[in-house]
């Protein structure tokens, strides 16, 4: 008997104080869960909170005891699955770094545009480039700029809403 | 004007006003400064202890006996890392303690300073909640919010960890009501009356019920035990109980069918594997209680009352789950029944009680006893008799000894049993009784334990001396670790590997070293006086019962096995191997 495991975004708000994570990060480890992307960041500096949004995959046994124990943390203020709700935005940021050679610059100009992507910086050597979408999209785009030298990338990790007002007041 | 104080003079006031009357600790250079002030005053009692592994067990007995939180005092690094086994120990079986630790000063943090340990990353994992105060300005804050998330909710250990310098700062300090709010840990403490409804109903149904109730009555305090003493009456179920759970309601009680799991009776796991309900009370599903998952209580609907919302669905599925404290939920349930006017009928369940009884006939606690060397299941029913008209405290330290004395001691009051169950620290017994025994200073404490175990901190004999603690230690002396030799016997083609205790002490000189009384026993027939003796003698006392190095702990469920696949008594055999999968199990 195997149970299906499915993909969670579990989106908490914390008090932004030190070592706040690496509560959340031990407790996963700790207990033998997996963290698949993590994203931390301040977003009310008034009430010093911040919020992480940790993707993670489990049976839903699994899952429910991982929300169990996230929520007994004492820093934890909210826990909120955004996946067991109707509807949901997931976006991912990533910069990339590409080795442009004479002529293949207009073939990567073109690309770029097609794709949608932005021009951070460039110089005679390198181009830098900003995207953001789903984790699909972005593993895509990585594949499709693999025709080029990627000198270097780097991704930001999942952040995530979901639609509506109600659910955050929750 | 309020005047300045400094930060060590706060962890005292802070202390004082959480009604702190006891600390258990050991000074060390990060900590002068709050010695210097518990030196000052006199409403505070510390207790020296001589290992900070004990200071951490003797503030559990004190807890676990009295329902306050214990509180520990430390050094910095090695001071802070000894407690870790303790917080461990306290953090599995949920018992409030806050432990204080000293630091480097701030701003050498990092900088692998003399004793420098990261305390707070270190405890992350076996602590409640811990802080690092970096300022003087949330150091009350800390002490207070400390204390609030240790006991409520589901109880555990806090660690505050205060460097230096912090103690050595002054800040105004207006007592605990003028300090910022500590209540923002607000366990969910009220169950809903919908389930309460429904769980009566289920109740009402059960033809085959078991209640198997655990520490969680105990932690939820005296109102959750008569409630449920209460609830017992009113339905004529039968009671098994968790060795956390022990005393909860009267062990004496005739509903009362023995302690489940590994080591526990015929008819409690029988009950447990052949129930239609199962009201699982403020435990937690162990494993050594399921034994092996799939196959455990096969056919029960399982309702599971607790505070702990993660400890549902965590190893076994419910069908009914009751979030809250216990004592309110039992309390809502009995409201229910009585507003309702529901009646259980003795008839619907006289079947099961039936086969229950049959079971019990089987007597599985028998062993067969002998006149020429003493057996430790008749030195501890020999105990039980002569003691248990004076409700005795009784601590434990961990193996064979450990079941045996929850299979064979009577508890009839709940907070009268300290034994390590969740983390199973050989080395609890000796400073929980110091702990105990601190708190009920006229009682009777008795530490039932092993040659190997007592030994993990015999040291503490020296602050039993200084404290004039008149414990008992009950060493069943069977010159082996006996649980491991019970194993290696079952399940390693009997190769004894470093399970045999050589070099042990003379117990009565060293009883004798420490200015205590030394008995040493061998033959059934002075069982009975080296008790009444030791009962007598008002100071400190070792027995040092010589028993029958062979005998093994049954009944036992082996590794990965299900509660109808008992073994009985040595003579039953294993049914085949037992399974890789078993094999590995711990």
């Amino acid at each position: 008997m195997t149970e299906s495991h499915s993909k969670h975004i579990l989106s908490i708000m914390v008090d932004n104080e030190p070592g706040v994570l690496a509560r959340i990060v031990g407790l996963f480890s700790g207990r033998g869960y997996n963290i698949e992307s993590l994203s931390v960041s301040e977003v009310d500096s008034d009430r010093f909170l911040s919020r992480v949004t940790v993707v993670t995959s489990g049976t839903k046994n699994i899952i429910d005891q991982i929300k169990a124990q996230v929520r007994k943390l004492i820093p934890v203020h909210n826990l909120i699955d955004i996946t067991e709700l109707k509807s949901f935005i997931g976006k991912e940021l990533i910069l990339m770094k590409l080795d442009i050679k004479q002529n293949t610059v207009l073939k990567i100009h073109k690309h770029i545009k097609n794709i949608g992507a932005k021009i951070l910086f460039e110089d005679k050597t390198v181009i830098i480039i900003e995207f953001s979408g789903t984790p699909t999209e972005i593993s895509s785009l990585i594949k499709k700029m693999k025709v080029y030298n990627i000198v270097e990338l780097t991704r930001s990790g999942l952040v995530s809403m979901a639609l509506g007002k109600d659910y955050i007041r929750r | 004007m309020m005047k300045k104080l400094s930060g060590a003079r706060i962890v005292i006031e802070a202390l004082i006003q959480e009604n702190v009357k006891v600390i258990f600790g050991y000074p060390g250079g990060a900590v002068l400064p709050i010695y210097d002030e518990l030196f000052k005053q006199n409403k505070i009692r510390h207790i020296l202890v001589r290992h900070e592994q004990a200071a951490v067990h003797a503030a559990e007995g004190y807890a676990r006996s009295t329902g306050k939180v214990g509180v520990v005092l430390v050094t910095s690094g090695p001071g802070a890392t000894n407690t870790v086994t303790g917080l461990t120990d306290a953090m599995m079986d949920s018992v409030p303690v806050v432990c204080i630790s000293g630091q480097v000063p701030t701003h050498m943090i990092g900088n692998d300073a003399f004793q420098e340990a990261d305390i707070v990353g270190i405890t992350r994992p076996c602590t409640k909640h811990n802080y690092l105060v970096k300022e003087i300005s949330k150091l009350a804050e800390s002490i207070h919010s400390a204390f609030h998330i240790a006991k409520n909710g589901r109880p555990g250990p806090v660690l505050v960890d205060i460097p230096k310098d912090i103690q050595t700062f002054e800040t105004k300090y207006g007592g605990k009501k003028h300090t910022k709010s500590v209540s923002f840990y607000k366990p969910n403490t009220k169950p809903s009356l919908d389930t309460i409804v429904k769980f009566v109903n289920l109740l009402v149904k059960s033809k085959k019920p078991i209640f198997y109730v655990g520490g969680g009555v105990i932690n939820s305090g005296s109102r959750a035990s008569l409630y449920l003493k209460k609830l017992l009456k009113i339905t004529g179920y039968p009671c098994t109980q968790t060795l956390m759970g022990l005393g909860a309601t009267p062990t004496s009680d005739d509903q009362f069918i023995g302690m489940l799991g590994m080591h526990g009776t015929y008819e409690a796991n029988l009950s447990m594997n052949k129930s239609d309900l199962m009201i699982c009370i403020g435990a937690r599903f162990d494993d050594r209680i399921t034994g092996k998952v799939s196959g455990f209580s096969p056919k029960s609907k399982k309702v599971h009352l607790d505070i702990d919302a993660s400890s549902f669905n965590k190893s076994v599925n419910v069908d009914l789950l009751i979030q809250g404290d216990l004592s309110k939920i039992l309390e809502m349930t009995l409201k229910f029944i009585e507003n309702k006017r529901i009646s259980f009928s003795k008839e619907k369940i006289s079947a099961w009680w039936n086969q229950i009884n049959k079971w019990r006939a089987k007597n599985c606690l028998n062993y067969k006893n002998s006149r020429s060397i003493i057996k430790p299941q008749y030195a501890l029913q020999r105990l039980d008799s002569l003691t248990k008209h004076l409700d005795p405290f009784i601590t434990t330290e961990v193996g064979q000894h450990q079941m045996w004395a929850a299979q064979f001691l009577t508890f009839n009051k709940p907070k009268h049993w300290m034994t390590s169950g969740g983390l199973g620290t050989m080395g609890y017994g000796l400073p929980a009784a110091m702990g105990v025994q601190i708190a009920h200073p006229k009682d009777l404490v008795i530490d039932v334990a092993g040659e190997a175990s007592i030994l993990m901190n015999i040291q503490e004999m020296s602050t039993i001396k200084q404290y004039r603690l008149p414990v008992k230690i009950f060493i069943l002396n069977n010159h082996y670790m006996g649980m491991v030799r019970q194993w290696q016997e079952l399940l390693h083609g009997n190769r004894l590997s470093e399970s045999y205790m050589d070099s042990l002490p003379d117990f009565v000189k060293l009883a004798e070293s420490f200015g205590a009384t030394g008995l040493r026993v061998s033959k059934p027939g002075e069982m009975d006086d080296l008790i009444k003796e030791m009962i007598k003698i008002k100071g400190p006392v070792i027995c040092d019962v010589v028993v029958d190095p062979k005998e093994n702990c049954f009944p036992m469920i082996p590794s990965g096995s299900t509660h109808d696949q008992m073994l009985l008594g040595p003579n039953d055999k294993l049914e085949g191997e037992i399974s890789e999968e078993g094999m590995v199990l711990v």
